[in-house]
């Protein structure tokens, strides 16, 4: 378990979170009330008469001071009330609860499929720095993290959904009612997010081993008749692992902010498309608690790299 | 492997069953196959939707997408022919102005809501008094007009209106005559159903998945015969005009509508995919603040609309798919008048000399006002080409829809013309009264019609025979024509694609599809 001195960097880790929350959504929330429009015109139809548009301010509490508006949001969201969705009445909530498993489901395939491929392909290139090998993965890495991934989730639609029909074109599966058939849905647009992913971890990878293979310690260990194997794997690996980890912590933030636009490509009921309906609509509840989401989960991810941080170097905790 | 999963490969195309087969050898044979690989397609009509519905309860929902939803679960008093509008029997098997001021309906024997009560003239009352009446109704306005609503007896309402409106029948074809069941809402007409609508439509509601599906199963009591068509329907809500059609072009769904008009030259080239287009009442058109500076002057109005080329506006904006608008409705509605479209033409020599007359030979710059979305750019690059040729000179200045007509119609009334477009009403008069009465909200100089026009608009909303209302309004329509008060650009064409299996599915004027008769097969 954790000893005194994680503990000790836990409790810091989640005080100094609070206000990284509080700015976040306060920000969103003005930022949202800057933007023109207006929900209470959405709500009150088509023919709709001024005293009606000015009744339903009334009854949705949006002719208040925005200060009073945001500080009633936060007081229900602390007592874990996200408030209901303006337009359709749902608690954000049970919309938050059914769409972001989804997100997440997306993400974290494409985050194996970042590693699973990523790894290989950075061991590949360290290991015969400056041959044929290490050429052709740095050029393909750095195509990955040239091309855009909703360009990317474009060409895998046209070719592998509508030319071959290999894959759904769109839509998404629950993994709780059919795991094979989620996977299935999931993958254009997992392979779409984790291009890049593949990519940055392949790169990062090599660079960090080469250097680390190319140091005094690691000619001590070749000179003492260890196989090259033993020296990647086991200690080359574990010499570059921090660095690994905060590239797969920062992939796991930016893939989850690049789900709204492959949300939007693929039709997946996932943060991204609530996100991005919700703003085109002003329904800030669910904007509010959509990016409450979203920063809880960036920060409880950056909260485990930094304890795995201390397992694989407990130098780190002790600083 | 079951017979229904052979049925499926079997049907499949060459290339893909091999690779189906390939791939499911060693998952079917651990009974892992995806179930959704397998899904049952058959009697399920899948749709694409464009938005997440705003409510299912006809009364308080706001959105003019929610009609595609609603239609499947609530059937309307009265229906509308798809190509004209013109009215016909729905709930109400007919219906008569017995006096100016008093409409009676007679319903249909033998019709239930899907909760099993029946749908009589009780049940109509209830529903009108809650249209008229009730706190949450956002609709009071449709149906300001009626007084009192009486059930004469178990089949007959009496209307008792405050005014003469024979406007009436084809309002109640909109939200206003979608029949709940008040048995649903526990007689309470403050309750709502927003979330679980009951009504006596073909399908009987069965879940909505917010941003995500509405569906329905088969109503077997649906008073129609044969109707509907398909056992199950589901909505999938598809926002993006892209992905839509990608759904429908990898089969995902069967139909896709409302989609862009420049997307159909793409489903023209994609052979498994039928078009299903026509004309809907959405016009493009610039509104015009009649009561600014140099468009007060009603030949510089009329000018402005000389200039404009509206074939070769069909042509580039909409990629030739609509018709000119030289008037406020499709050539193909029942109030149409040839008349009133003869007065628009295209003529830039005689702009040129109108221009000259009202003193502005020299040129003149106009406040633009307008949309930021590519479509709305491509319009006013167009406009501004065309009158460059007589002169008249000035920018768009755009912003979001709700901002940019806010402050052209509302209190601060910026900008002399404003590119946006008029969506249509059930009802034509409503359209004539909406856009060119002095009071009203689209009239953004409130400037007082000409001589006539008012009387005009009444005298259609007193008579209840389809000539002479088509003749009193084509009497308005050319009065707003001859005085320039908007001028209209051109209709909008409904673009659906639709799946190579599905039949008896067509547009209509309204521009929101119902598929209560679609089939497969």
């Amino acid at each position: 378990m954790l000893n005194p001195l994680q503990r000790r960097m836990l409790r810091r880790r989640i005080v100094q979170a609070v206000p990284v929350i509080i700015m976040a959504t306060f920000s969103v929330f003005m930022l949202l009330k800057l933007l023109p429009g207006d929900v209470a015109i959405t709500l009150a139809g088509e023919n709709a008469t001024s005293e009606r548009i000015e009744e339903i301010r009334q009854i949705h509490g949006l002719d208040r001071p925005l200060l009073v508006q945001y500080g009633q949001w936060a007081w229900n969201a602390v007592q874990g009330d996200l408030s209901n969705s303006l337009l359709s009445g749902e608690a954000v909530t049970t919309t938050l609860a059914r769409v972001f498993p989804n997100t997440m489901f997306i993400v974290c395939y494409a985050i194996v499929l970042s590693i699973v491929i990523g790894v290989p392909l950075g061991l590949l290139a360290a290991s015969q720095a400056g041959g044929l090998a290490d050429r052709l993965v740095m050029l393909g890495s750095s195509v990955g993290v040239a091309l855009p991934n909703f360009w990317i989730a474009m060409i895998l639609v046209v070719v592998l959904a509508l030319n071959r029909q290999l894959f759904p074109a769109t839509g998404f599966v629950s993994p709780w009612e059919d795991p094979l058939g989620a996977v299935w849905y999931a993958t254009l647009p997992a392979v779409a997010l984790a291009a890049s992913g593949v990519a940055e971890v392949a790169r990062q990878l090599r660079s960090s081993l080469v250097e680390v293979l190319n140091s005094q310690h690691f000619r001590t260990l070749h000179a003492k008749g260890l196989p090259f194997r033993t020296v990647l794997w086991k200690h080359g690996l574990r010499n570059v692992s921090v660095n690994l980890l905060t590239v797969i912590s920062l992939l796991v933030n930016r893939t989850l902010a690049a789900t709204v636009v492959v949300e939007v490509v693929f039709a997946i009921p996932g943060m991204g498309n609530t996100i991005v309906n919700a703003t085109l609509q002003r329904d800030f509840p669910v904007v509010q608690g959509a990016v409450l989401a979203m920063v809880l989960t960036v920060i409880t991810v950056n909260l485990i790299a930094d304890m795995l941080y201390s397992v694989l170097d407990p130098r780190i905790s002790q600083r | 492997m079951s017979r229904r999963t052979e049925e499926i490969i079997n049907s499949l195309p060459p290339l893909r069953r091999r690779q189906v087969l390939a791939g499911m050898a060693g998952v079917a044979a651990a009974g892992l196959l995806p179930k959704a690989a397998l899904a049952q397609a058959g009697d399920t009509l899948k749709i694409r939707g464009n938005a997440n519905p705003s409510s299912l309860d006809p009364a308080t929902g706001g959105a003019g997408s929610d009609h595609v939803y609603l239609y499947n679960f609530f059937d309307t008093l009265v229906d509308w022919e798809p190509e004209t509008l013109a009215p016909r029997p729905g709930l109400a098997a007919s219906w008569e102005f017995t006096d100016p001021k008093t409409l009676v309906f007679k319903l249909q024997d033998g019709v239930t809501f899907q909760d099993g009560t029946p749908f009589n003239a009780e049940a109509v009352k209830f529903n009108l008094d809650r249209n008229r009446t009730a706190a949450l109704s956002n609709i009071k306005r449709d149906v300001a007009n009626i007084a009192n609503v009486e059930a004469t007896d178990d089949l007959t309402v009496t209307l008792t209106l405050s005014a003469p409106d024979t406007a009436l029948p084809l309002i109640l074809s909109d939200r206003a005559g979608m029949m709940v069941s008040p048995a649903a809402l526990g007689n309470d007409p403050e309750a709502n159903m927003e979330r679980n609508p009951v009504g006596t439509g073909p399908w009987a509601f069965e879940s909505w998945t917010d941003g995500e599906k509405v569906s329905g199963t088969r109503f077997a009591d649906h008073w129609r015969k044969g109707v509907p068509g398909v056992d199950n329907i589901e909505i999938l809500v598809i926002p993006e005009a892209a992905t839509g059609l990608r759904s429908v072009q990898s089969g995902q769904v069967n139909i896709a509508y409302q989609l862009d008009e420049r997307q159909q030259q793409l489903v023209d080239k994609m052979p498994n995919l039928t078009l299903v287009a026509g004309p809907t009442l959405y016009i493009y058109q610039l509104y015009v603040n009649s009561a600014r500076g140099a468009l007060k002057d009603a030949r510089v109005r009329r000018a402005l609309s000389m200039a404009i080329d509206r074939e070769a506006f069909v042509k580039v904006t909409q990629a030739g798919v609509g018709e000119p608008a030289y008037m406020n409705l499709p050539k193909a509605h029942w109030a149409w008048s040839e008349d009133a479209a003869k007065l628009t033409t295209f003529d830039p020599d005689g702009a040129r000399a109108l221009m000259e007359e009202a003193g502005y030979g020299d040129g003149l710059e106009l406040d633009l006002r307008g949309y930021p979305d590519q479509g709305s750019v491509q319009r006013q690059e167009f406009l501004l080409a065309q009158w460059k040729k007589i002169g008249v000179t000035g920018r768009f200045q755009n912003a979001p829809v709700a901002e940019a007509s806010g402050r052209f119609f509302g209190e601060e009334k910026v900008g002399d013309l404003l590119l946006s477009a008029w969506t249509g009403r059930p009802d034509p008069s409503l359209t004539y009264a909406l856009l060119y009465s002095e009071s009203s909200y689209y009239n953004p100089g409130r400037v007082a019609p000409p001589e006539g026009y008012d009387a005009a608009v009444q005298k259609s909303r007193e008579s209840d025979n389809q000539s002479e209302r088509a003749a009193a309004l084509a009497t308005a329509q050319e009065l707003a024509m001859g005085a320039q008060l908007s001028i209209p650009l051109s209709v909008r064409y409904e673009v659906d694609a639709a799946t190579a299996n599905v039949r008896d599915y067509q547009a209509n004027l309204l521009g929101k599809p119902k598929f209560r008769d679609v089939k497969l097969g």
